[in-house]
């Protein structure tokens, strides 16, 4: 059923989203842009892909952060199109998108506050896509009563919130618990409304969320050894939804050291590779450790990229919105790592990005 | 072959050539080529990646100085007072080709720099100027807004105080003198300025913020401020905040900063407001004053730039071009000369080396670029000249596909062709007239209108302004045949109908045994069966212009087959076609004028229904009913045509297969096998490629033109071929009953248009009747013009080419091509 009336309200931007994916950088076009020698060289190439002249205005040299502004500013208008397009409940579901930009905004404030940055040059770095009016207002709070209080309970992340208002003073440790409490609250939430949605969208949403939420959790799991975090609270911390929910969660809980945390994630099987190439034993140094974390996060996103690839195989559902927005996002990523690796001229690495198609 | 006279019957003969260019001429012969327009250079290093090109470095140079002169544009644009942008026909040309080309560039991209960090400089300064300026306006306003404020606040404390004191013991009155000149003191508050979108969100964090322990007050600024480097416009609001307690004042310095508002502090004391007051307005002045010359002098810098924008962004667009052009190069092996690979259009080769010994003369060295003509395999470009006449029609028959290389060209036909059948749809003297004004004018003011930017739509009736003039010339045509001029007739000479006075309610007209000589009798106009008699004339016409049609397009697959040396297709295609389309709708279509020759009123036997002829002829071919009878031998007749039509099923069927197979046969039989069965030795192609040389296309796109002859693709092929063609021949006769039905619709709109507006009001006797019929002459004009002419026009058109594409261009056409695209410097100028 879902079918015969999708394309009625959806069909058009359905189209658009489709197309916009069809214009994702390919193998062949990063291989070209590998070989390049100068960021020039880099514009270059990029002219002659989706991204078309969006550099030619700017004036030589280029810095690589241009560039990830630019093809941000890209996107941005991308889905700023389709959302003053869509209806609802389409609408609602690319709001739910920008959520999780608002989240990440809040903490970039609040912490930059906390370490006495100035708030104009805060605001320029957060991502246009979670700007809300009140936004700058946030530096001005000292405690998390007050933040939520004067500027966040008018914003559509005001629910997430409060689950964190117990937590009283900001601190680092505590901004990181309000971070991870308003994930957990925006996944379950997001998940929900996915939920809502019906068969074909929360099909596909739920395995995308479910794989983020794992993600977390395990992230969260490996961050918390050796620090101050207990144990209970870390459990809180913890998505309620998710391939590891619930047993895994109640072991990661507990989990000590990374090889616990394996042995729970290899009863999920596509999970089991994540930690395949960790070096047997537990007696893992600390650079060792570093590296394994850097290969691990490596994995979750080539992960999500091929769960957000699969989202496209699927019609008539709102998961390829997300989906798109996810995969442009690992594109600027990949670029900016490229055009980083040509600045600084570190050729050995240029081929670490994660390829989309 | 080279000696055949080109003509607009097939596309041009094209040549692939090669060029050897000297590296220091190469840059002066592109511009020669560029500017003759009729060069296709070919990519020689497909499989190289665009920024490890030889000429990278200029076209990156030429990018930047292309990014300037966008920025001078945008400067220009920017600039509200018009800057005046001298056009290129007017400027000086800036020359850069020949010995001194290189240095005019150099000169060109220093003065570019030069004039860019001139601008940005004027730019920053006036910025910081005008940011200077918009900060004392702001405070002037803050101080002004808020001395009302102020005042209203005092008039309010003196009416308060005052009523209380009525009812309050006069013991007080000391108090209450010293109360109200303290009042100001006593309350604390900030003031500043925010932008107005702003207003409502900062009122609410503040109310948040304070817990409701404030007094706001705010106003708009009337004009809006204009940030000079963006044009942008945005409007602010003054307010001032009362509140009290130094942490609260803290906090709201806090938040309006960080909404972005600008705190301006100001005194209590309405003295010291004054006085800063006058200071800011002193301030002011002087600001502007600058702030007046720095935009004069910047304006100035604008209007020099303006002068030379146009040439610079020519010179800037072609050179570009020449080094993309010379990108596709190859260099040769000492790195000497350039080696280009071009298709050209063979009559042509004689202007581009003459080009080409320009080019080696202008640049002042005697090494001539050397060109020589290659053989070659590939299929050239497929290119038709035009003129400003024939483009309009060759575009129509181009959006349907590019003719194959040296293919009959349709849009030669379609000259004549298009605009006919269009005007059989929109037969009308008077609408043809209308449209055939509108042509003329268009073109008699070509030249003015040709510069003007006419947008998308007015600008596609101009490109098709010689289609339209034909257009209305044949609608006139067929206007006159079908008598209708608005709907009404026109009597030239004498009816053959003579209408008898006689009082009963219906008259009959008594044929006077006189003809008409030309078109149709007027005195079916108004006739109770003139819609019977025109709808059985224009069906039957039209059933005959099909057929003649089809035929004709039929037969233009002849002179493809003999010039592409193809004799099985003529006796395997074209004559079955031929006969199958003529024994069934040919015959019809005979039937047609041979039952119009016949005056039945003069013979026994009842008209037969032609339409009932043919079906019978498919179920009962022997028999003919007596009813059905139109000629004598009809029975034997009949059966023999479809006997014809039915042989040439198989026939086209199985032929073309069979030759195929047998040939095939043939050649294994010799012992051959299949060419591109076994791997290709390449090896062998590139060694001699490398023994011969120069006289080689460099660069042999494999895959492009080795097209297998599989058996079973022919067969299919042909399956396919057959049923398109016999059902489309059904199909395709029936499609041409557009005809009938889009001129009968038409001439009954314009007949309905006439009654119904025109006809009740037309001899006027009062001053009201003529009131009326002006008013109504012009509602029936616009709507001739607006729905008959136009949207009718339209959709007649619409159909036309409809008929074009679909009906003709399927009986011969092969399509496939590509087009030609050359190197010209010609296009895009006129839209910058």
């Amino acid at each position: 059923m879902e079918a015969l009336f999708f394309n009625a309200n959806t069909g058009f931007l359905e189209g658009i989203v489709r197309g916009y994916k069809a214009g994702i950088l390919t193998q062949s076009q990063y291989a070209n842009l590998t070989q390049c020698e100068t960021l020039e060289d880099f514009r270059t190439q990029l002219s002659a892909t989706d991204y078309g002249n969006f550099l030619a205005n700017e004036s030589l040299p280029i810095s690589t952060s241009t560039i990830a502004d630019k093809a941000t500013e890209v996107l941005v208008e991308q889905f700023k199109y389709l959302r003053t397009n869509a209806v609802e409940p389409l609408r609602k579901f690319l709001d739910y998108i920008t959520y999780g930009y608002m989240i990440d905004n809040v903490i970039l404030l609040i912490t930059g506050t906390l370490h006495e940055r100035d708030t104009h040059e805060l605001v320029k770095r957060c991502h246009p896509l979670g700007v809300f009016d009140s936004m700058p207002v946030l530096c001005v709070a000292t405690n998390v009563e007050e933040l939520y209080q004067s500027v966040l309970i008018e914003t559509p992340i005001a629910p997430y919130f409060r689950e964190c208002l117990t937590a009283s003073d900001l601190d680092d440790l505590n901004i990181e618990i309000i971070r991870n409490t308003l994930y957990k609250a925006y996944l379950e939430d997001f998940n929900n409304f996915a939920t809502t949605l019906g068969s074909p969208t929360s099909d596909v949403m739920h395995r995308i969320l479910a794989f983020e939420a794992d993600r977390r959790t395990i992230n969260i799991t490996i961050n918390s050894f050796g620090t101050e975090l207990s144990k209970e609270s870390r459990a809180k911390l913890f998505p309620a939804i998710g391939r590891l929910f619930p047993e895994g969660n109640n072991q990661l809980a507990k989990a000590d050291d990374i090889d616990q945390v394996r042995q729970i994630c290899e009863n999920v099987s596509e999970y089991r590779s994540f930690f395949s190439e960790t070096p047997t034993g537990a007696s893992s140094s600390a650079d060792d450790f570093g590296a394994m974390a850097a290969r691990l996060e490596d994995r979750f996103f080539s992960t999500e990229v091929e769960l957000n690839k699969q989202a496209f195989l699927q019609q008539f559902q709102y998961g390829v919105f997300y989906s798109y927005m996810k995969l442009k996002e690992q594109e600027i990523r990949n670029l900016t790592w490229i055009a980083e690796c040509i600045a600084q001229d570190a050729k050995d690495r240029i081929q670490d990005f994660i390829p989309i198609f | 072959m080279a000696d055949e006279y080109p003509n607009p019957f097939r596309s041009e003969q094209m040549s692939l050539v090669q060029l050897f260019v000297p590296t220091e001429v190469a840059h002066d012969t592109v511009a020669e080529l560029g500017e003759l327009g009729n060069v296709q250079f070919k990519d020689l290093n497909p499989s190289v990646n665009p920024f490890q090109r030889s000429f990278v470095g200029e076209i990156r140079r030429i990018d930047e100085m292309a990014r300037r002169v966008r920025f001078f544009a945008s400067q220009i644009e920017k600039e509200k007072d018009v800057v005046p942008i001298r056009p290129l026909y007017d400027s000086a040309p800036l020359i850069t080709v020949g010995p001194r080309a290189a240095q005019t560039i150099d000169e060109l991209d220093v003065t570019l720099a030069e004039h860019e960090s001139r601008l940005m400089k004027m730019n920053d300064s006036y910025q910081t100027l005008s940011e200077r300026a918009k900060e004392l306006v702001e405070a002037w306003h803050v101080l002004r807004e808020t001395a009302v404020f102020f005042d209203r606040a005092q008039g309010q404390q003196s009416n308060i105080r005052s009523s209380f004191d009525e009812s309050s013991a006069p013991l007080l009155q000391h108090d209450e003198a010293q109360y109200s000149t303290n009042i100001q003191f006593d309350l604390e508050f900030v003031t500043g300025t925010i932008e107005r979108s702003r207003i409502p969100i900062f009122e609410r964090v503040l109310w948040r913020v304070l817990r409701g322990n404030l007094y706001m007050n705010h106003t708009d600024i009337v004009e809006p401020f204009v940030n000079p480097a963006t044009g942008e416009e945005t409007r602010k609001n003054v307010f001032i905040i009362f509140a009290h307690g130094d942490a609260l004042l803290a906090k709201i310095r806090k938040v309006a900063e960080s909404m972005g508002a600008t705190l301006y502090p100001i005194d209590s004391n309405a003295d010291k407001r004054s006085d800063s007051l006058r200071e800011v307005t002193i301030r002011l002045e002087d600001i502007q004053n600058v702030l007046y010359n720095t935009g004069l002098n910047r304006r100035a810098e604008l209007v020099k730039l303006g002068e030379n924008l146009r040439s610079w962004q020519d010179v800037v667009r072609k050179e570009k071009m020449i080094y993309e052009t010379l990108n596709l190069f190859n260099y040769d092996v000492r790195r000497k000369t350039l080696i280009a690979e071009a298709w050209v259009p063979t009559r042509d080769i004689t202007n581009i080396q003459i080009a080409l010994r320009h080019a080696t003369e202008e640049s002042g060295t005697n090494v001539p670029p050397i060109l020589h003509e290659l053989r070659t395999h590939k299929t050239p470009p497929t290119f038709i000249r035009t003129n400003k006449f024939t483009v309009g029609f060759q575009t129509i028959m181009d959006s349907y596909g590019t003719a194959k290389y040296q293919e009959t060209n349709p849009g030669l036909f379609a000259i004549t062709t298009f605009p006919f059948l269009f005007a059989v749809m929109f037969g009308d003297i008077g609408h043809g007239f209308i449209i055939f004004c509108g042509a003329l004018y268009m073109i008699l003011a070509e030249r003015k209108l040709a510069r003007l930017d006419l947008g998308e739509i007015m600008g596609q009736f101009f490109f098709g302004r010689y289609i339209i003039l034909l257009m209305g010339l044949f609608s006139m045509y067929t206007g006159l045949m079908y008598n209708d001029i608005f709907s009404r007739s026109l009597h030239f000479w004498h009816s053959g109908w003579l209408f008898p006075e006689s009082n009963s309610t219906s008259l009959t007209g008594v044929n006077t045994g006189h003809v008409y000589p030309f078109g149709l009798d007027p005195g079916w106009h108004g006739a109770d069966n003139i819609l019977v008699f025109t709808n059985s004339y224009k069906m039957k016409l039209s059933i005959v212009l099909g057929v003649t049609h089809m035929t004709f397009a039929l037969c233009l697959q002849l002179p493809n087959h003999i010039k592409f040396k193809r004799p099985v297709d003529i006796y395997a295609n074209f004559i079955p076609q031929m006969i199958f389309l003529q024994s069934i709708f040919g015959y019809l279509a005979i039937c047609i004028l041979y039952k119009w020759s016949i005056d039945w009123s003069k013979t026994t036997a009842e008209p037969p229904s032609l339409l009932n002829m043919l079906i019978a002829m498919f179920l009962t071919p022997t028999t003919i009913k007596p009813e059905l009878r139109l000629y004598p031998g009809q029975g034997i007749v009949q059966p023999i045509l479809l006997l014809l039509a039915v042989v040439c099923v198989p026939w086209l069927l199985i032929t073309k297969p069979y030759i195929a197979w047998k040939e095939m046969k043939r050649i294994h039989h010799q012992g051959y096998s299949g060419l591109g069965e076994g791997p290709r030795d390449d090896p062998d192609d590139v060694l001699e490629a490398e023994e011969e040389g120069d006289g080689r296309a460099i660069v042999e796109d494999a895959s492009e033109e080795h097209e297998q002859h599989d058996f079973g693709e022919v067969v299919i092929h042909q399956v396919i071929h057959t049923i398109e063609f016999c059902l489309g021949c059904i199909s395709h006769t029936a499609s041409y009953l557009r005809l009938w039905a889009l001129s009968l619709a038409h001439a009954q709109l314009s007949e309905v248009l006439w009654t119904m507006t025109l006809e009740p009001v037309l001899g006027p006797t009062s001053l009201f009747g003529w009131v009326a019929l002006i008013l109504m002459g012009m509602f029936w004009f616009s709507a001739t013009v607006f729905v008959l002419c136009i949207m009718e026009g339209l959709s007649a058109f619409l159909h036309a080419l409809r008929l074009h594409w679909v009906e003709a261009n399927s009986k011969h056409f092969e399509g496939g091509g590509h087009v030609f695209t050359p190197l010209t410097f010609a296009d895009e100028s006129a839209k910058e």
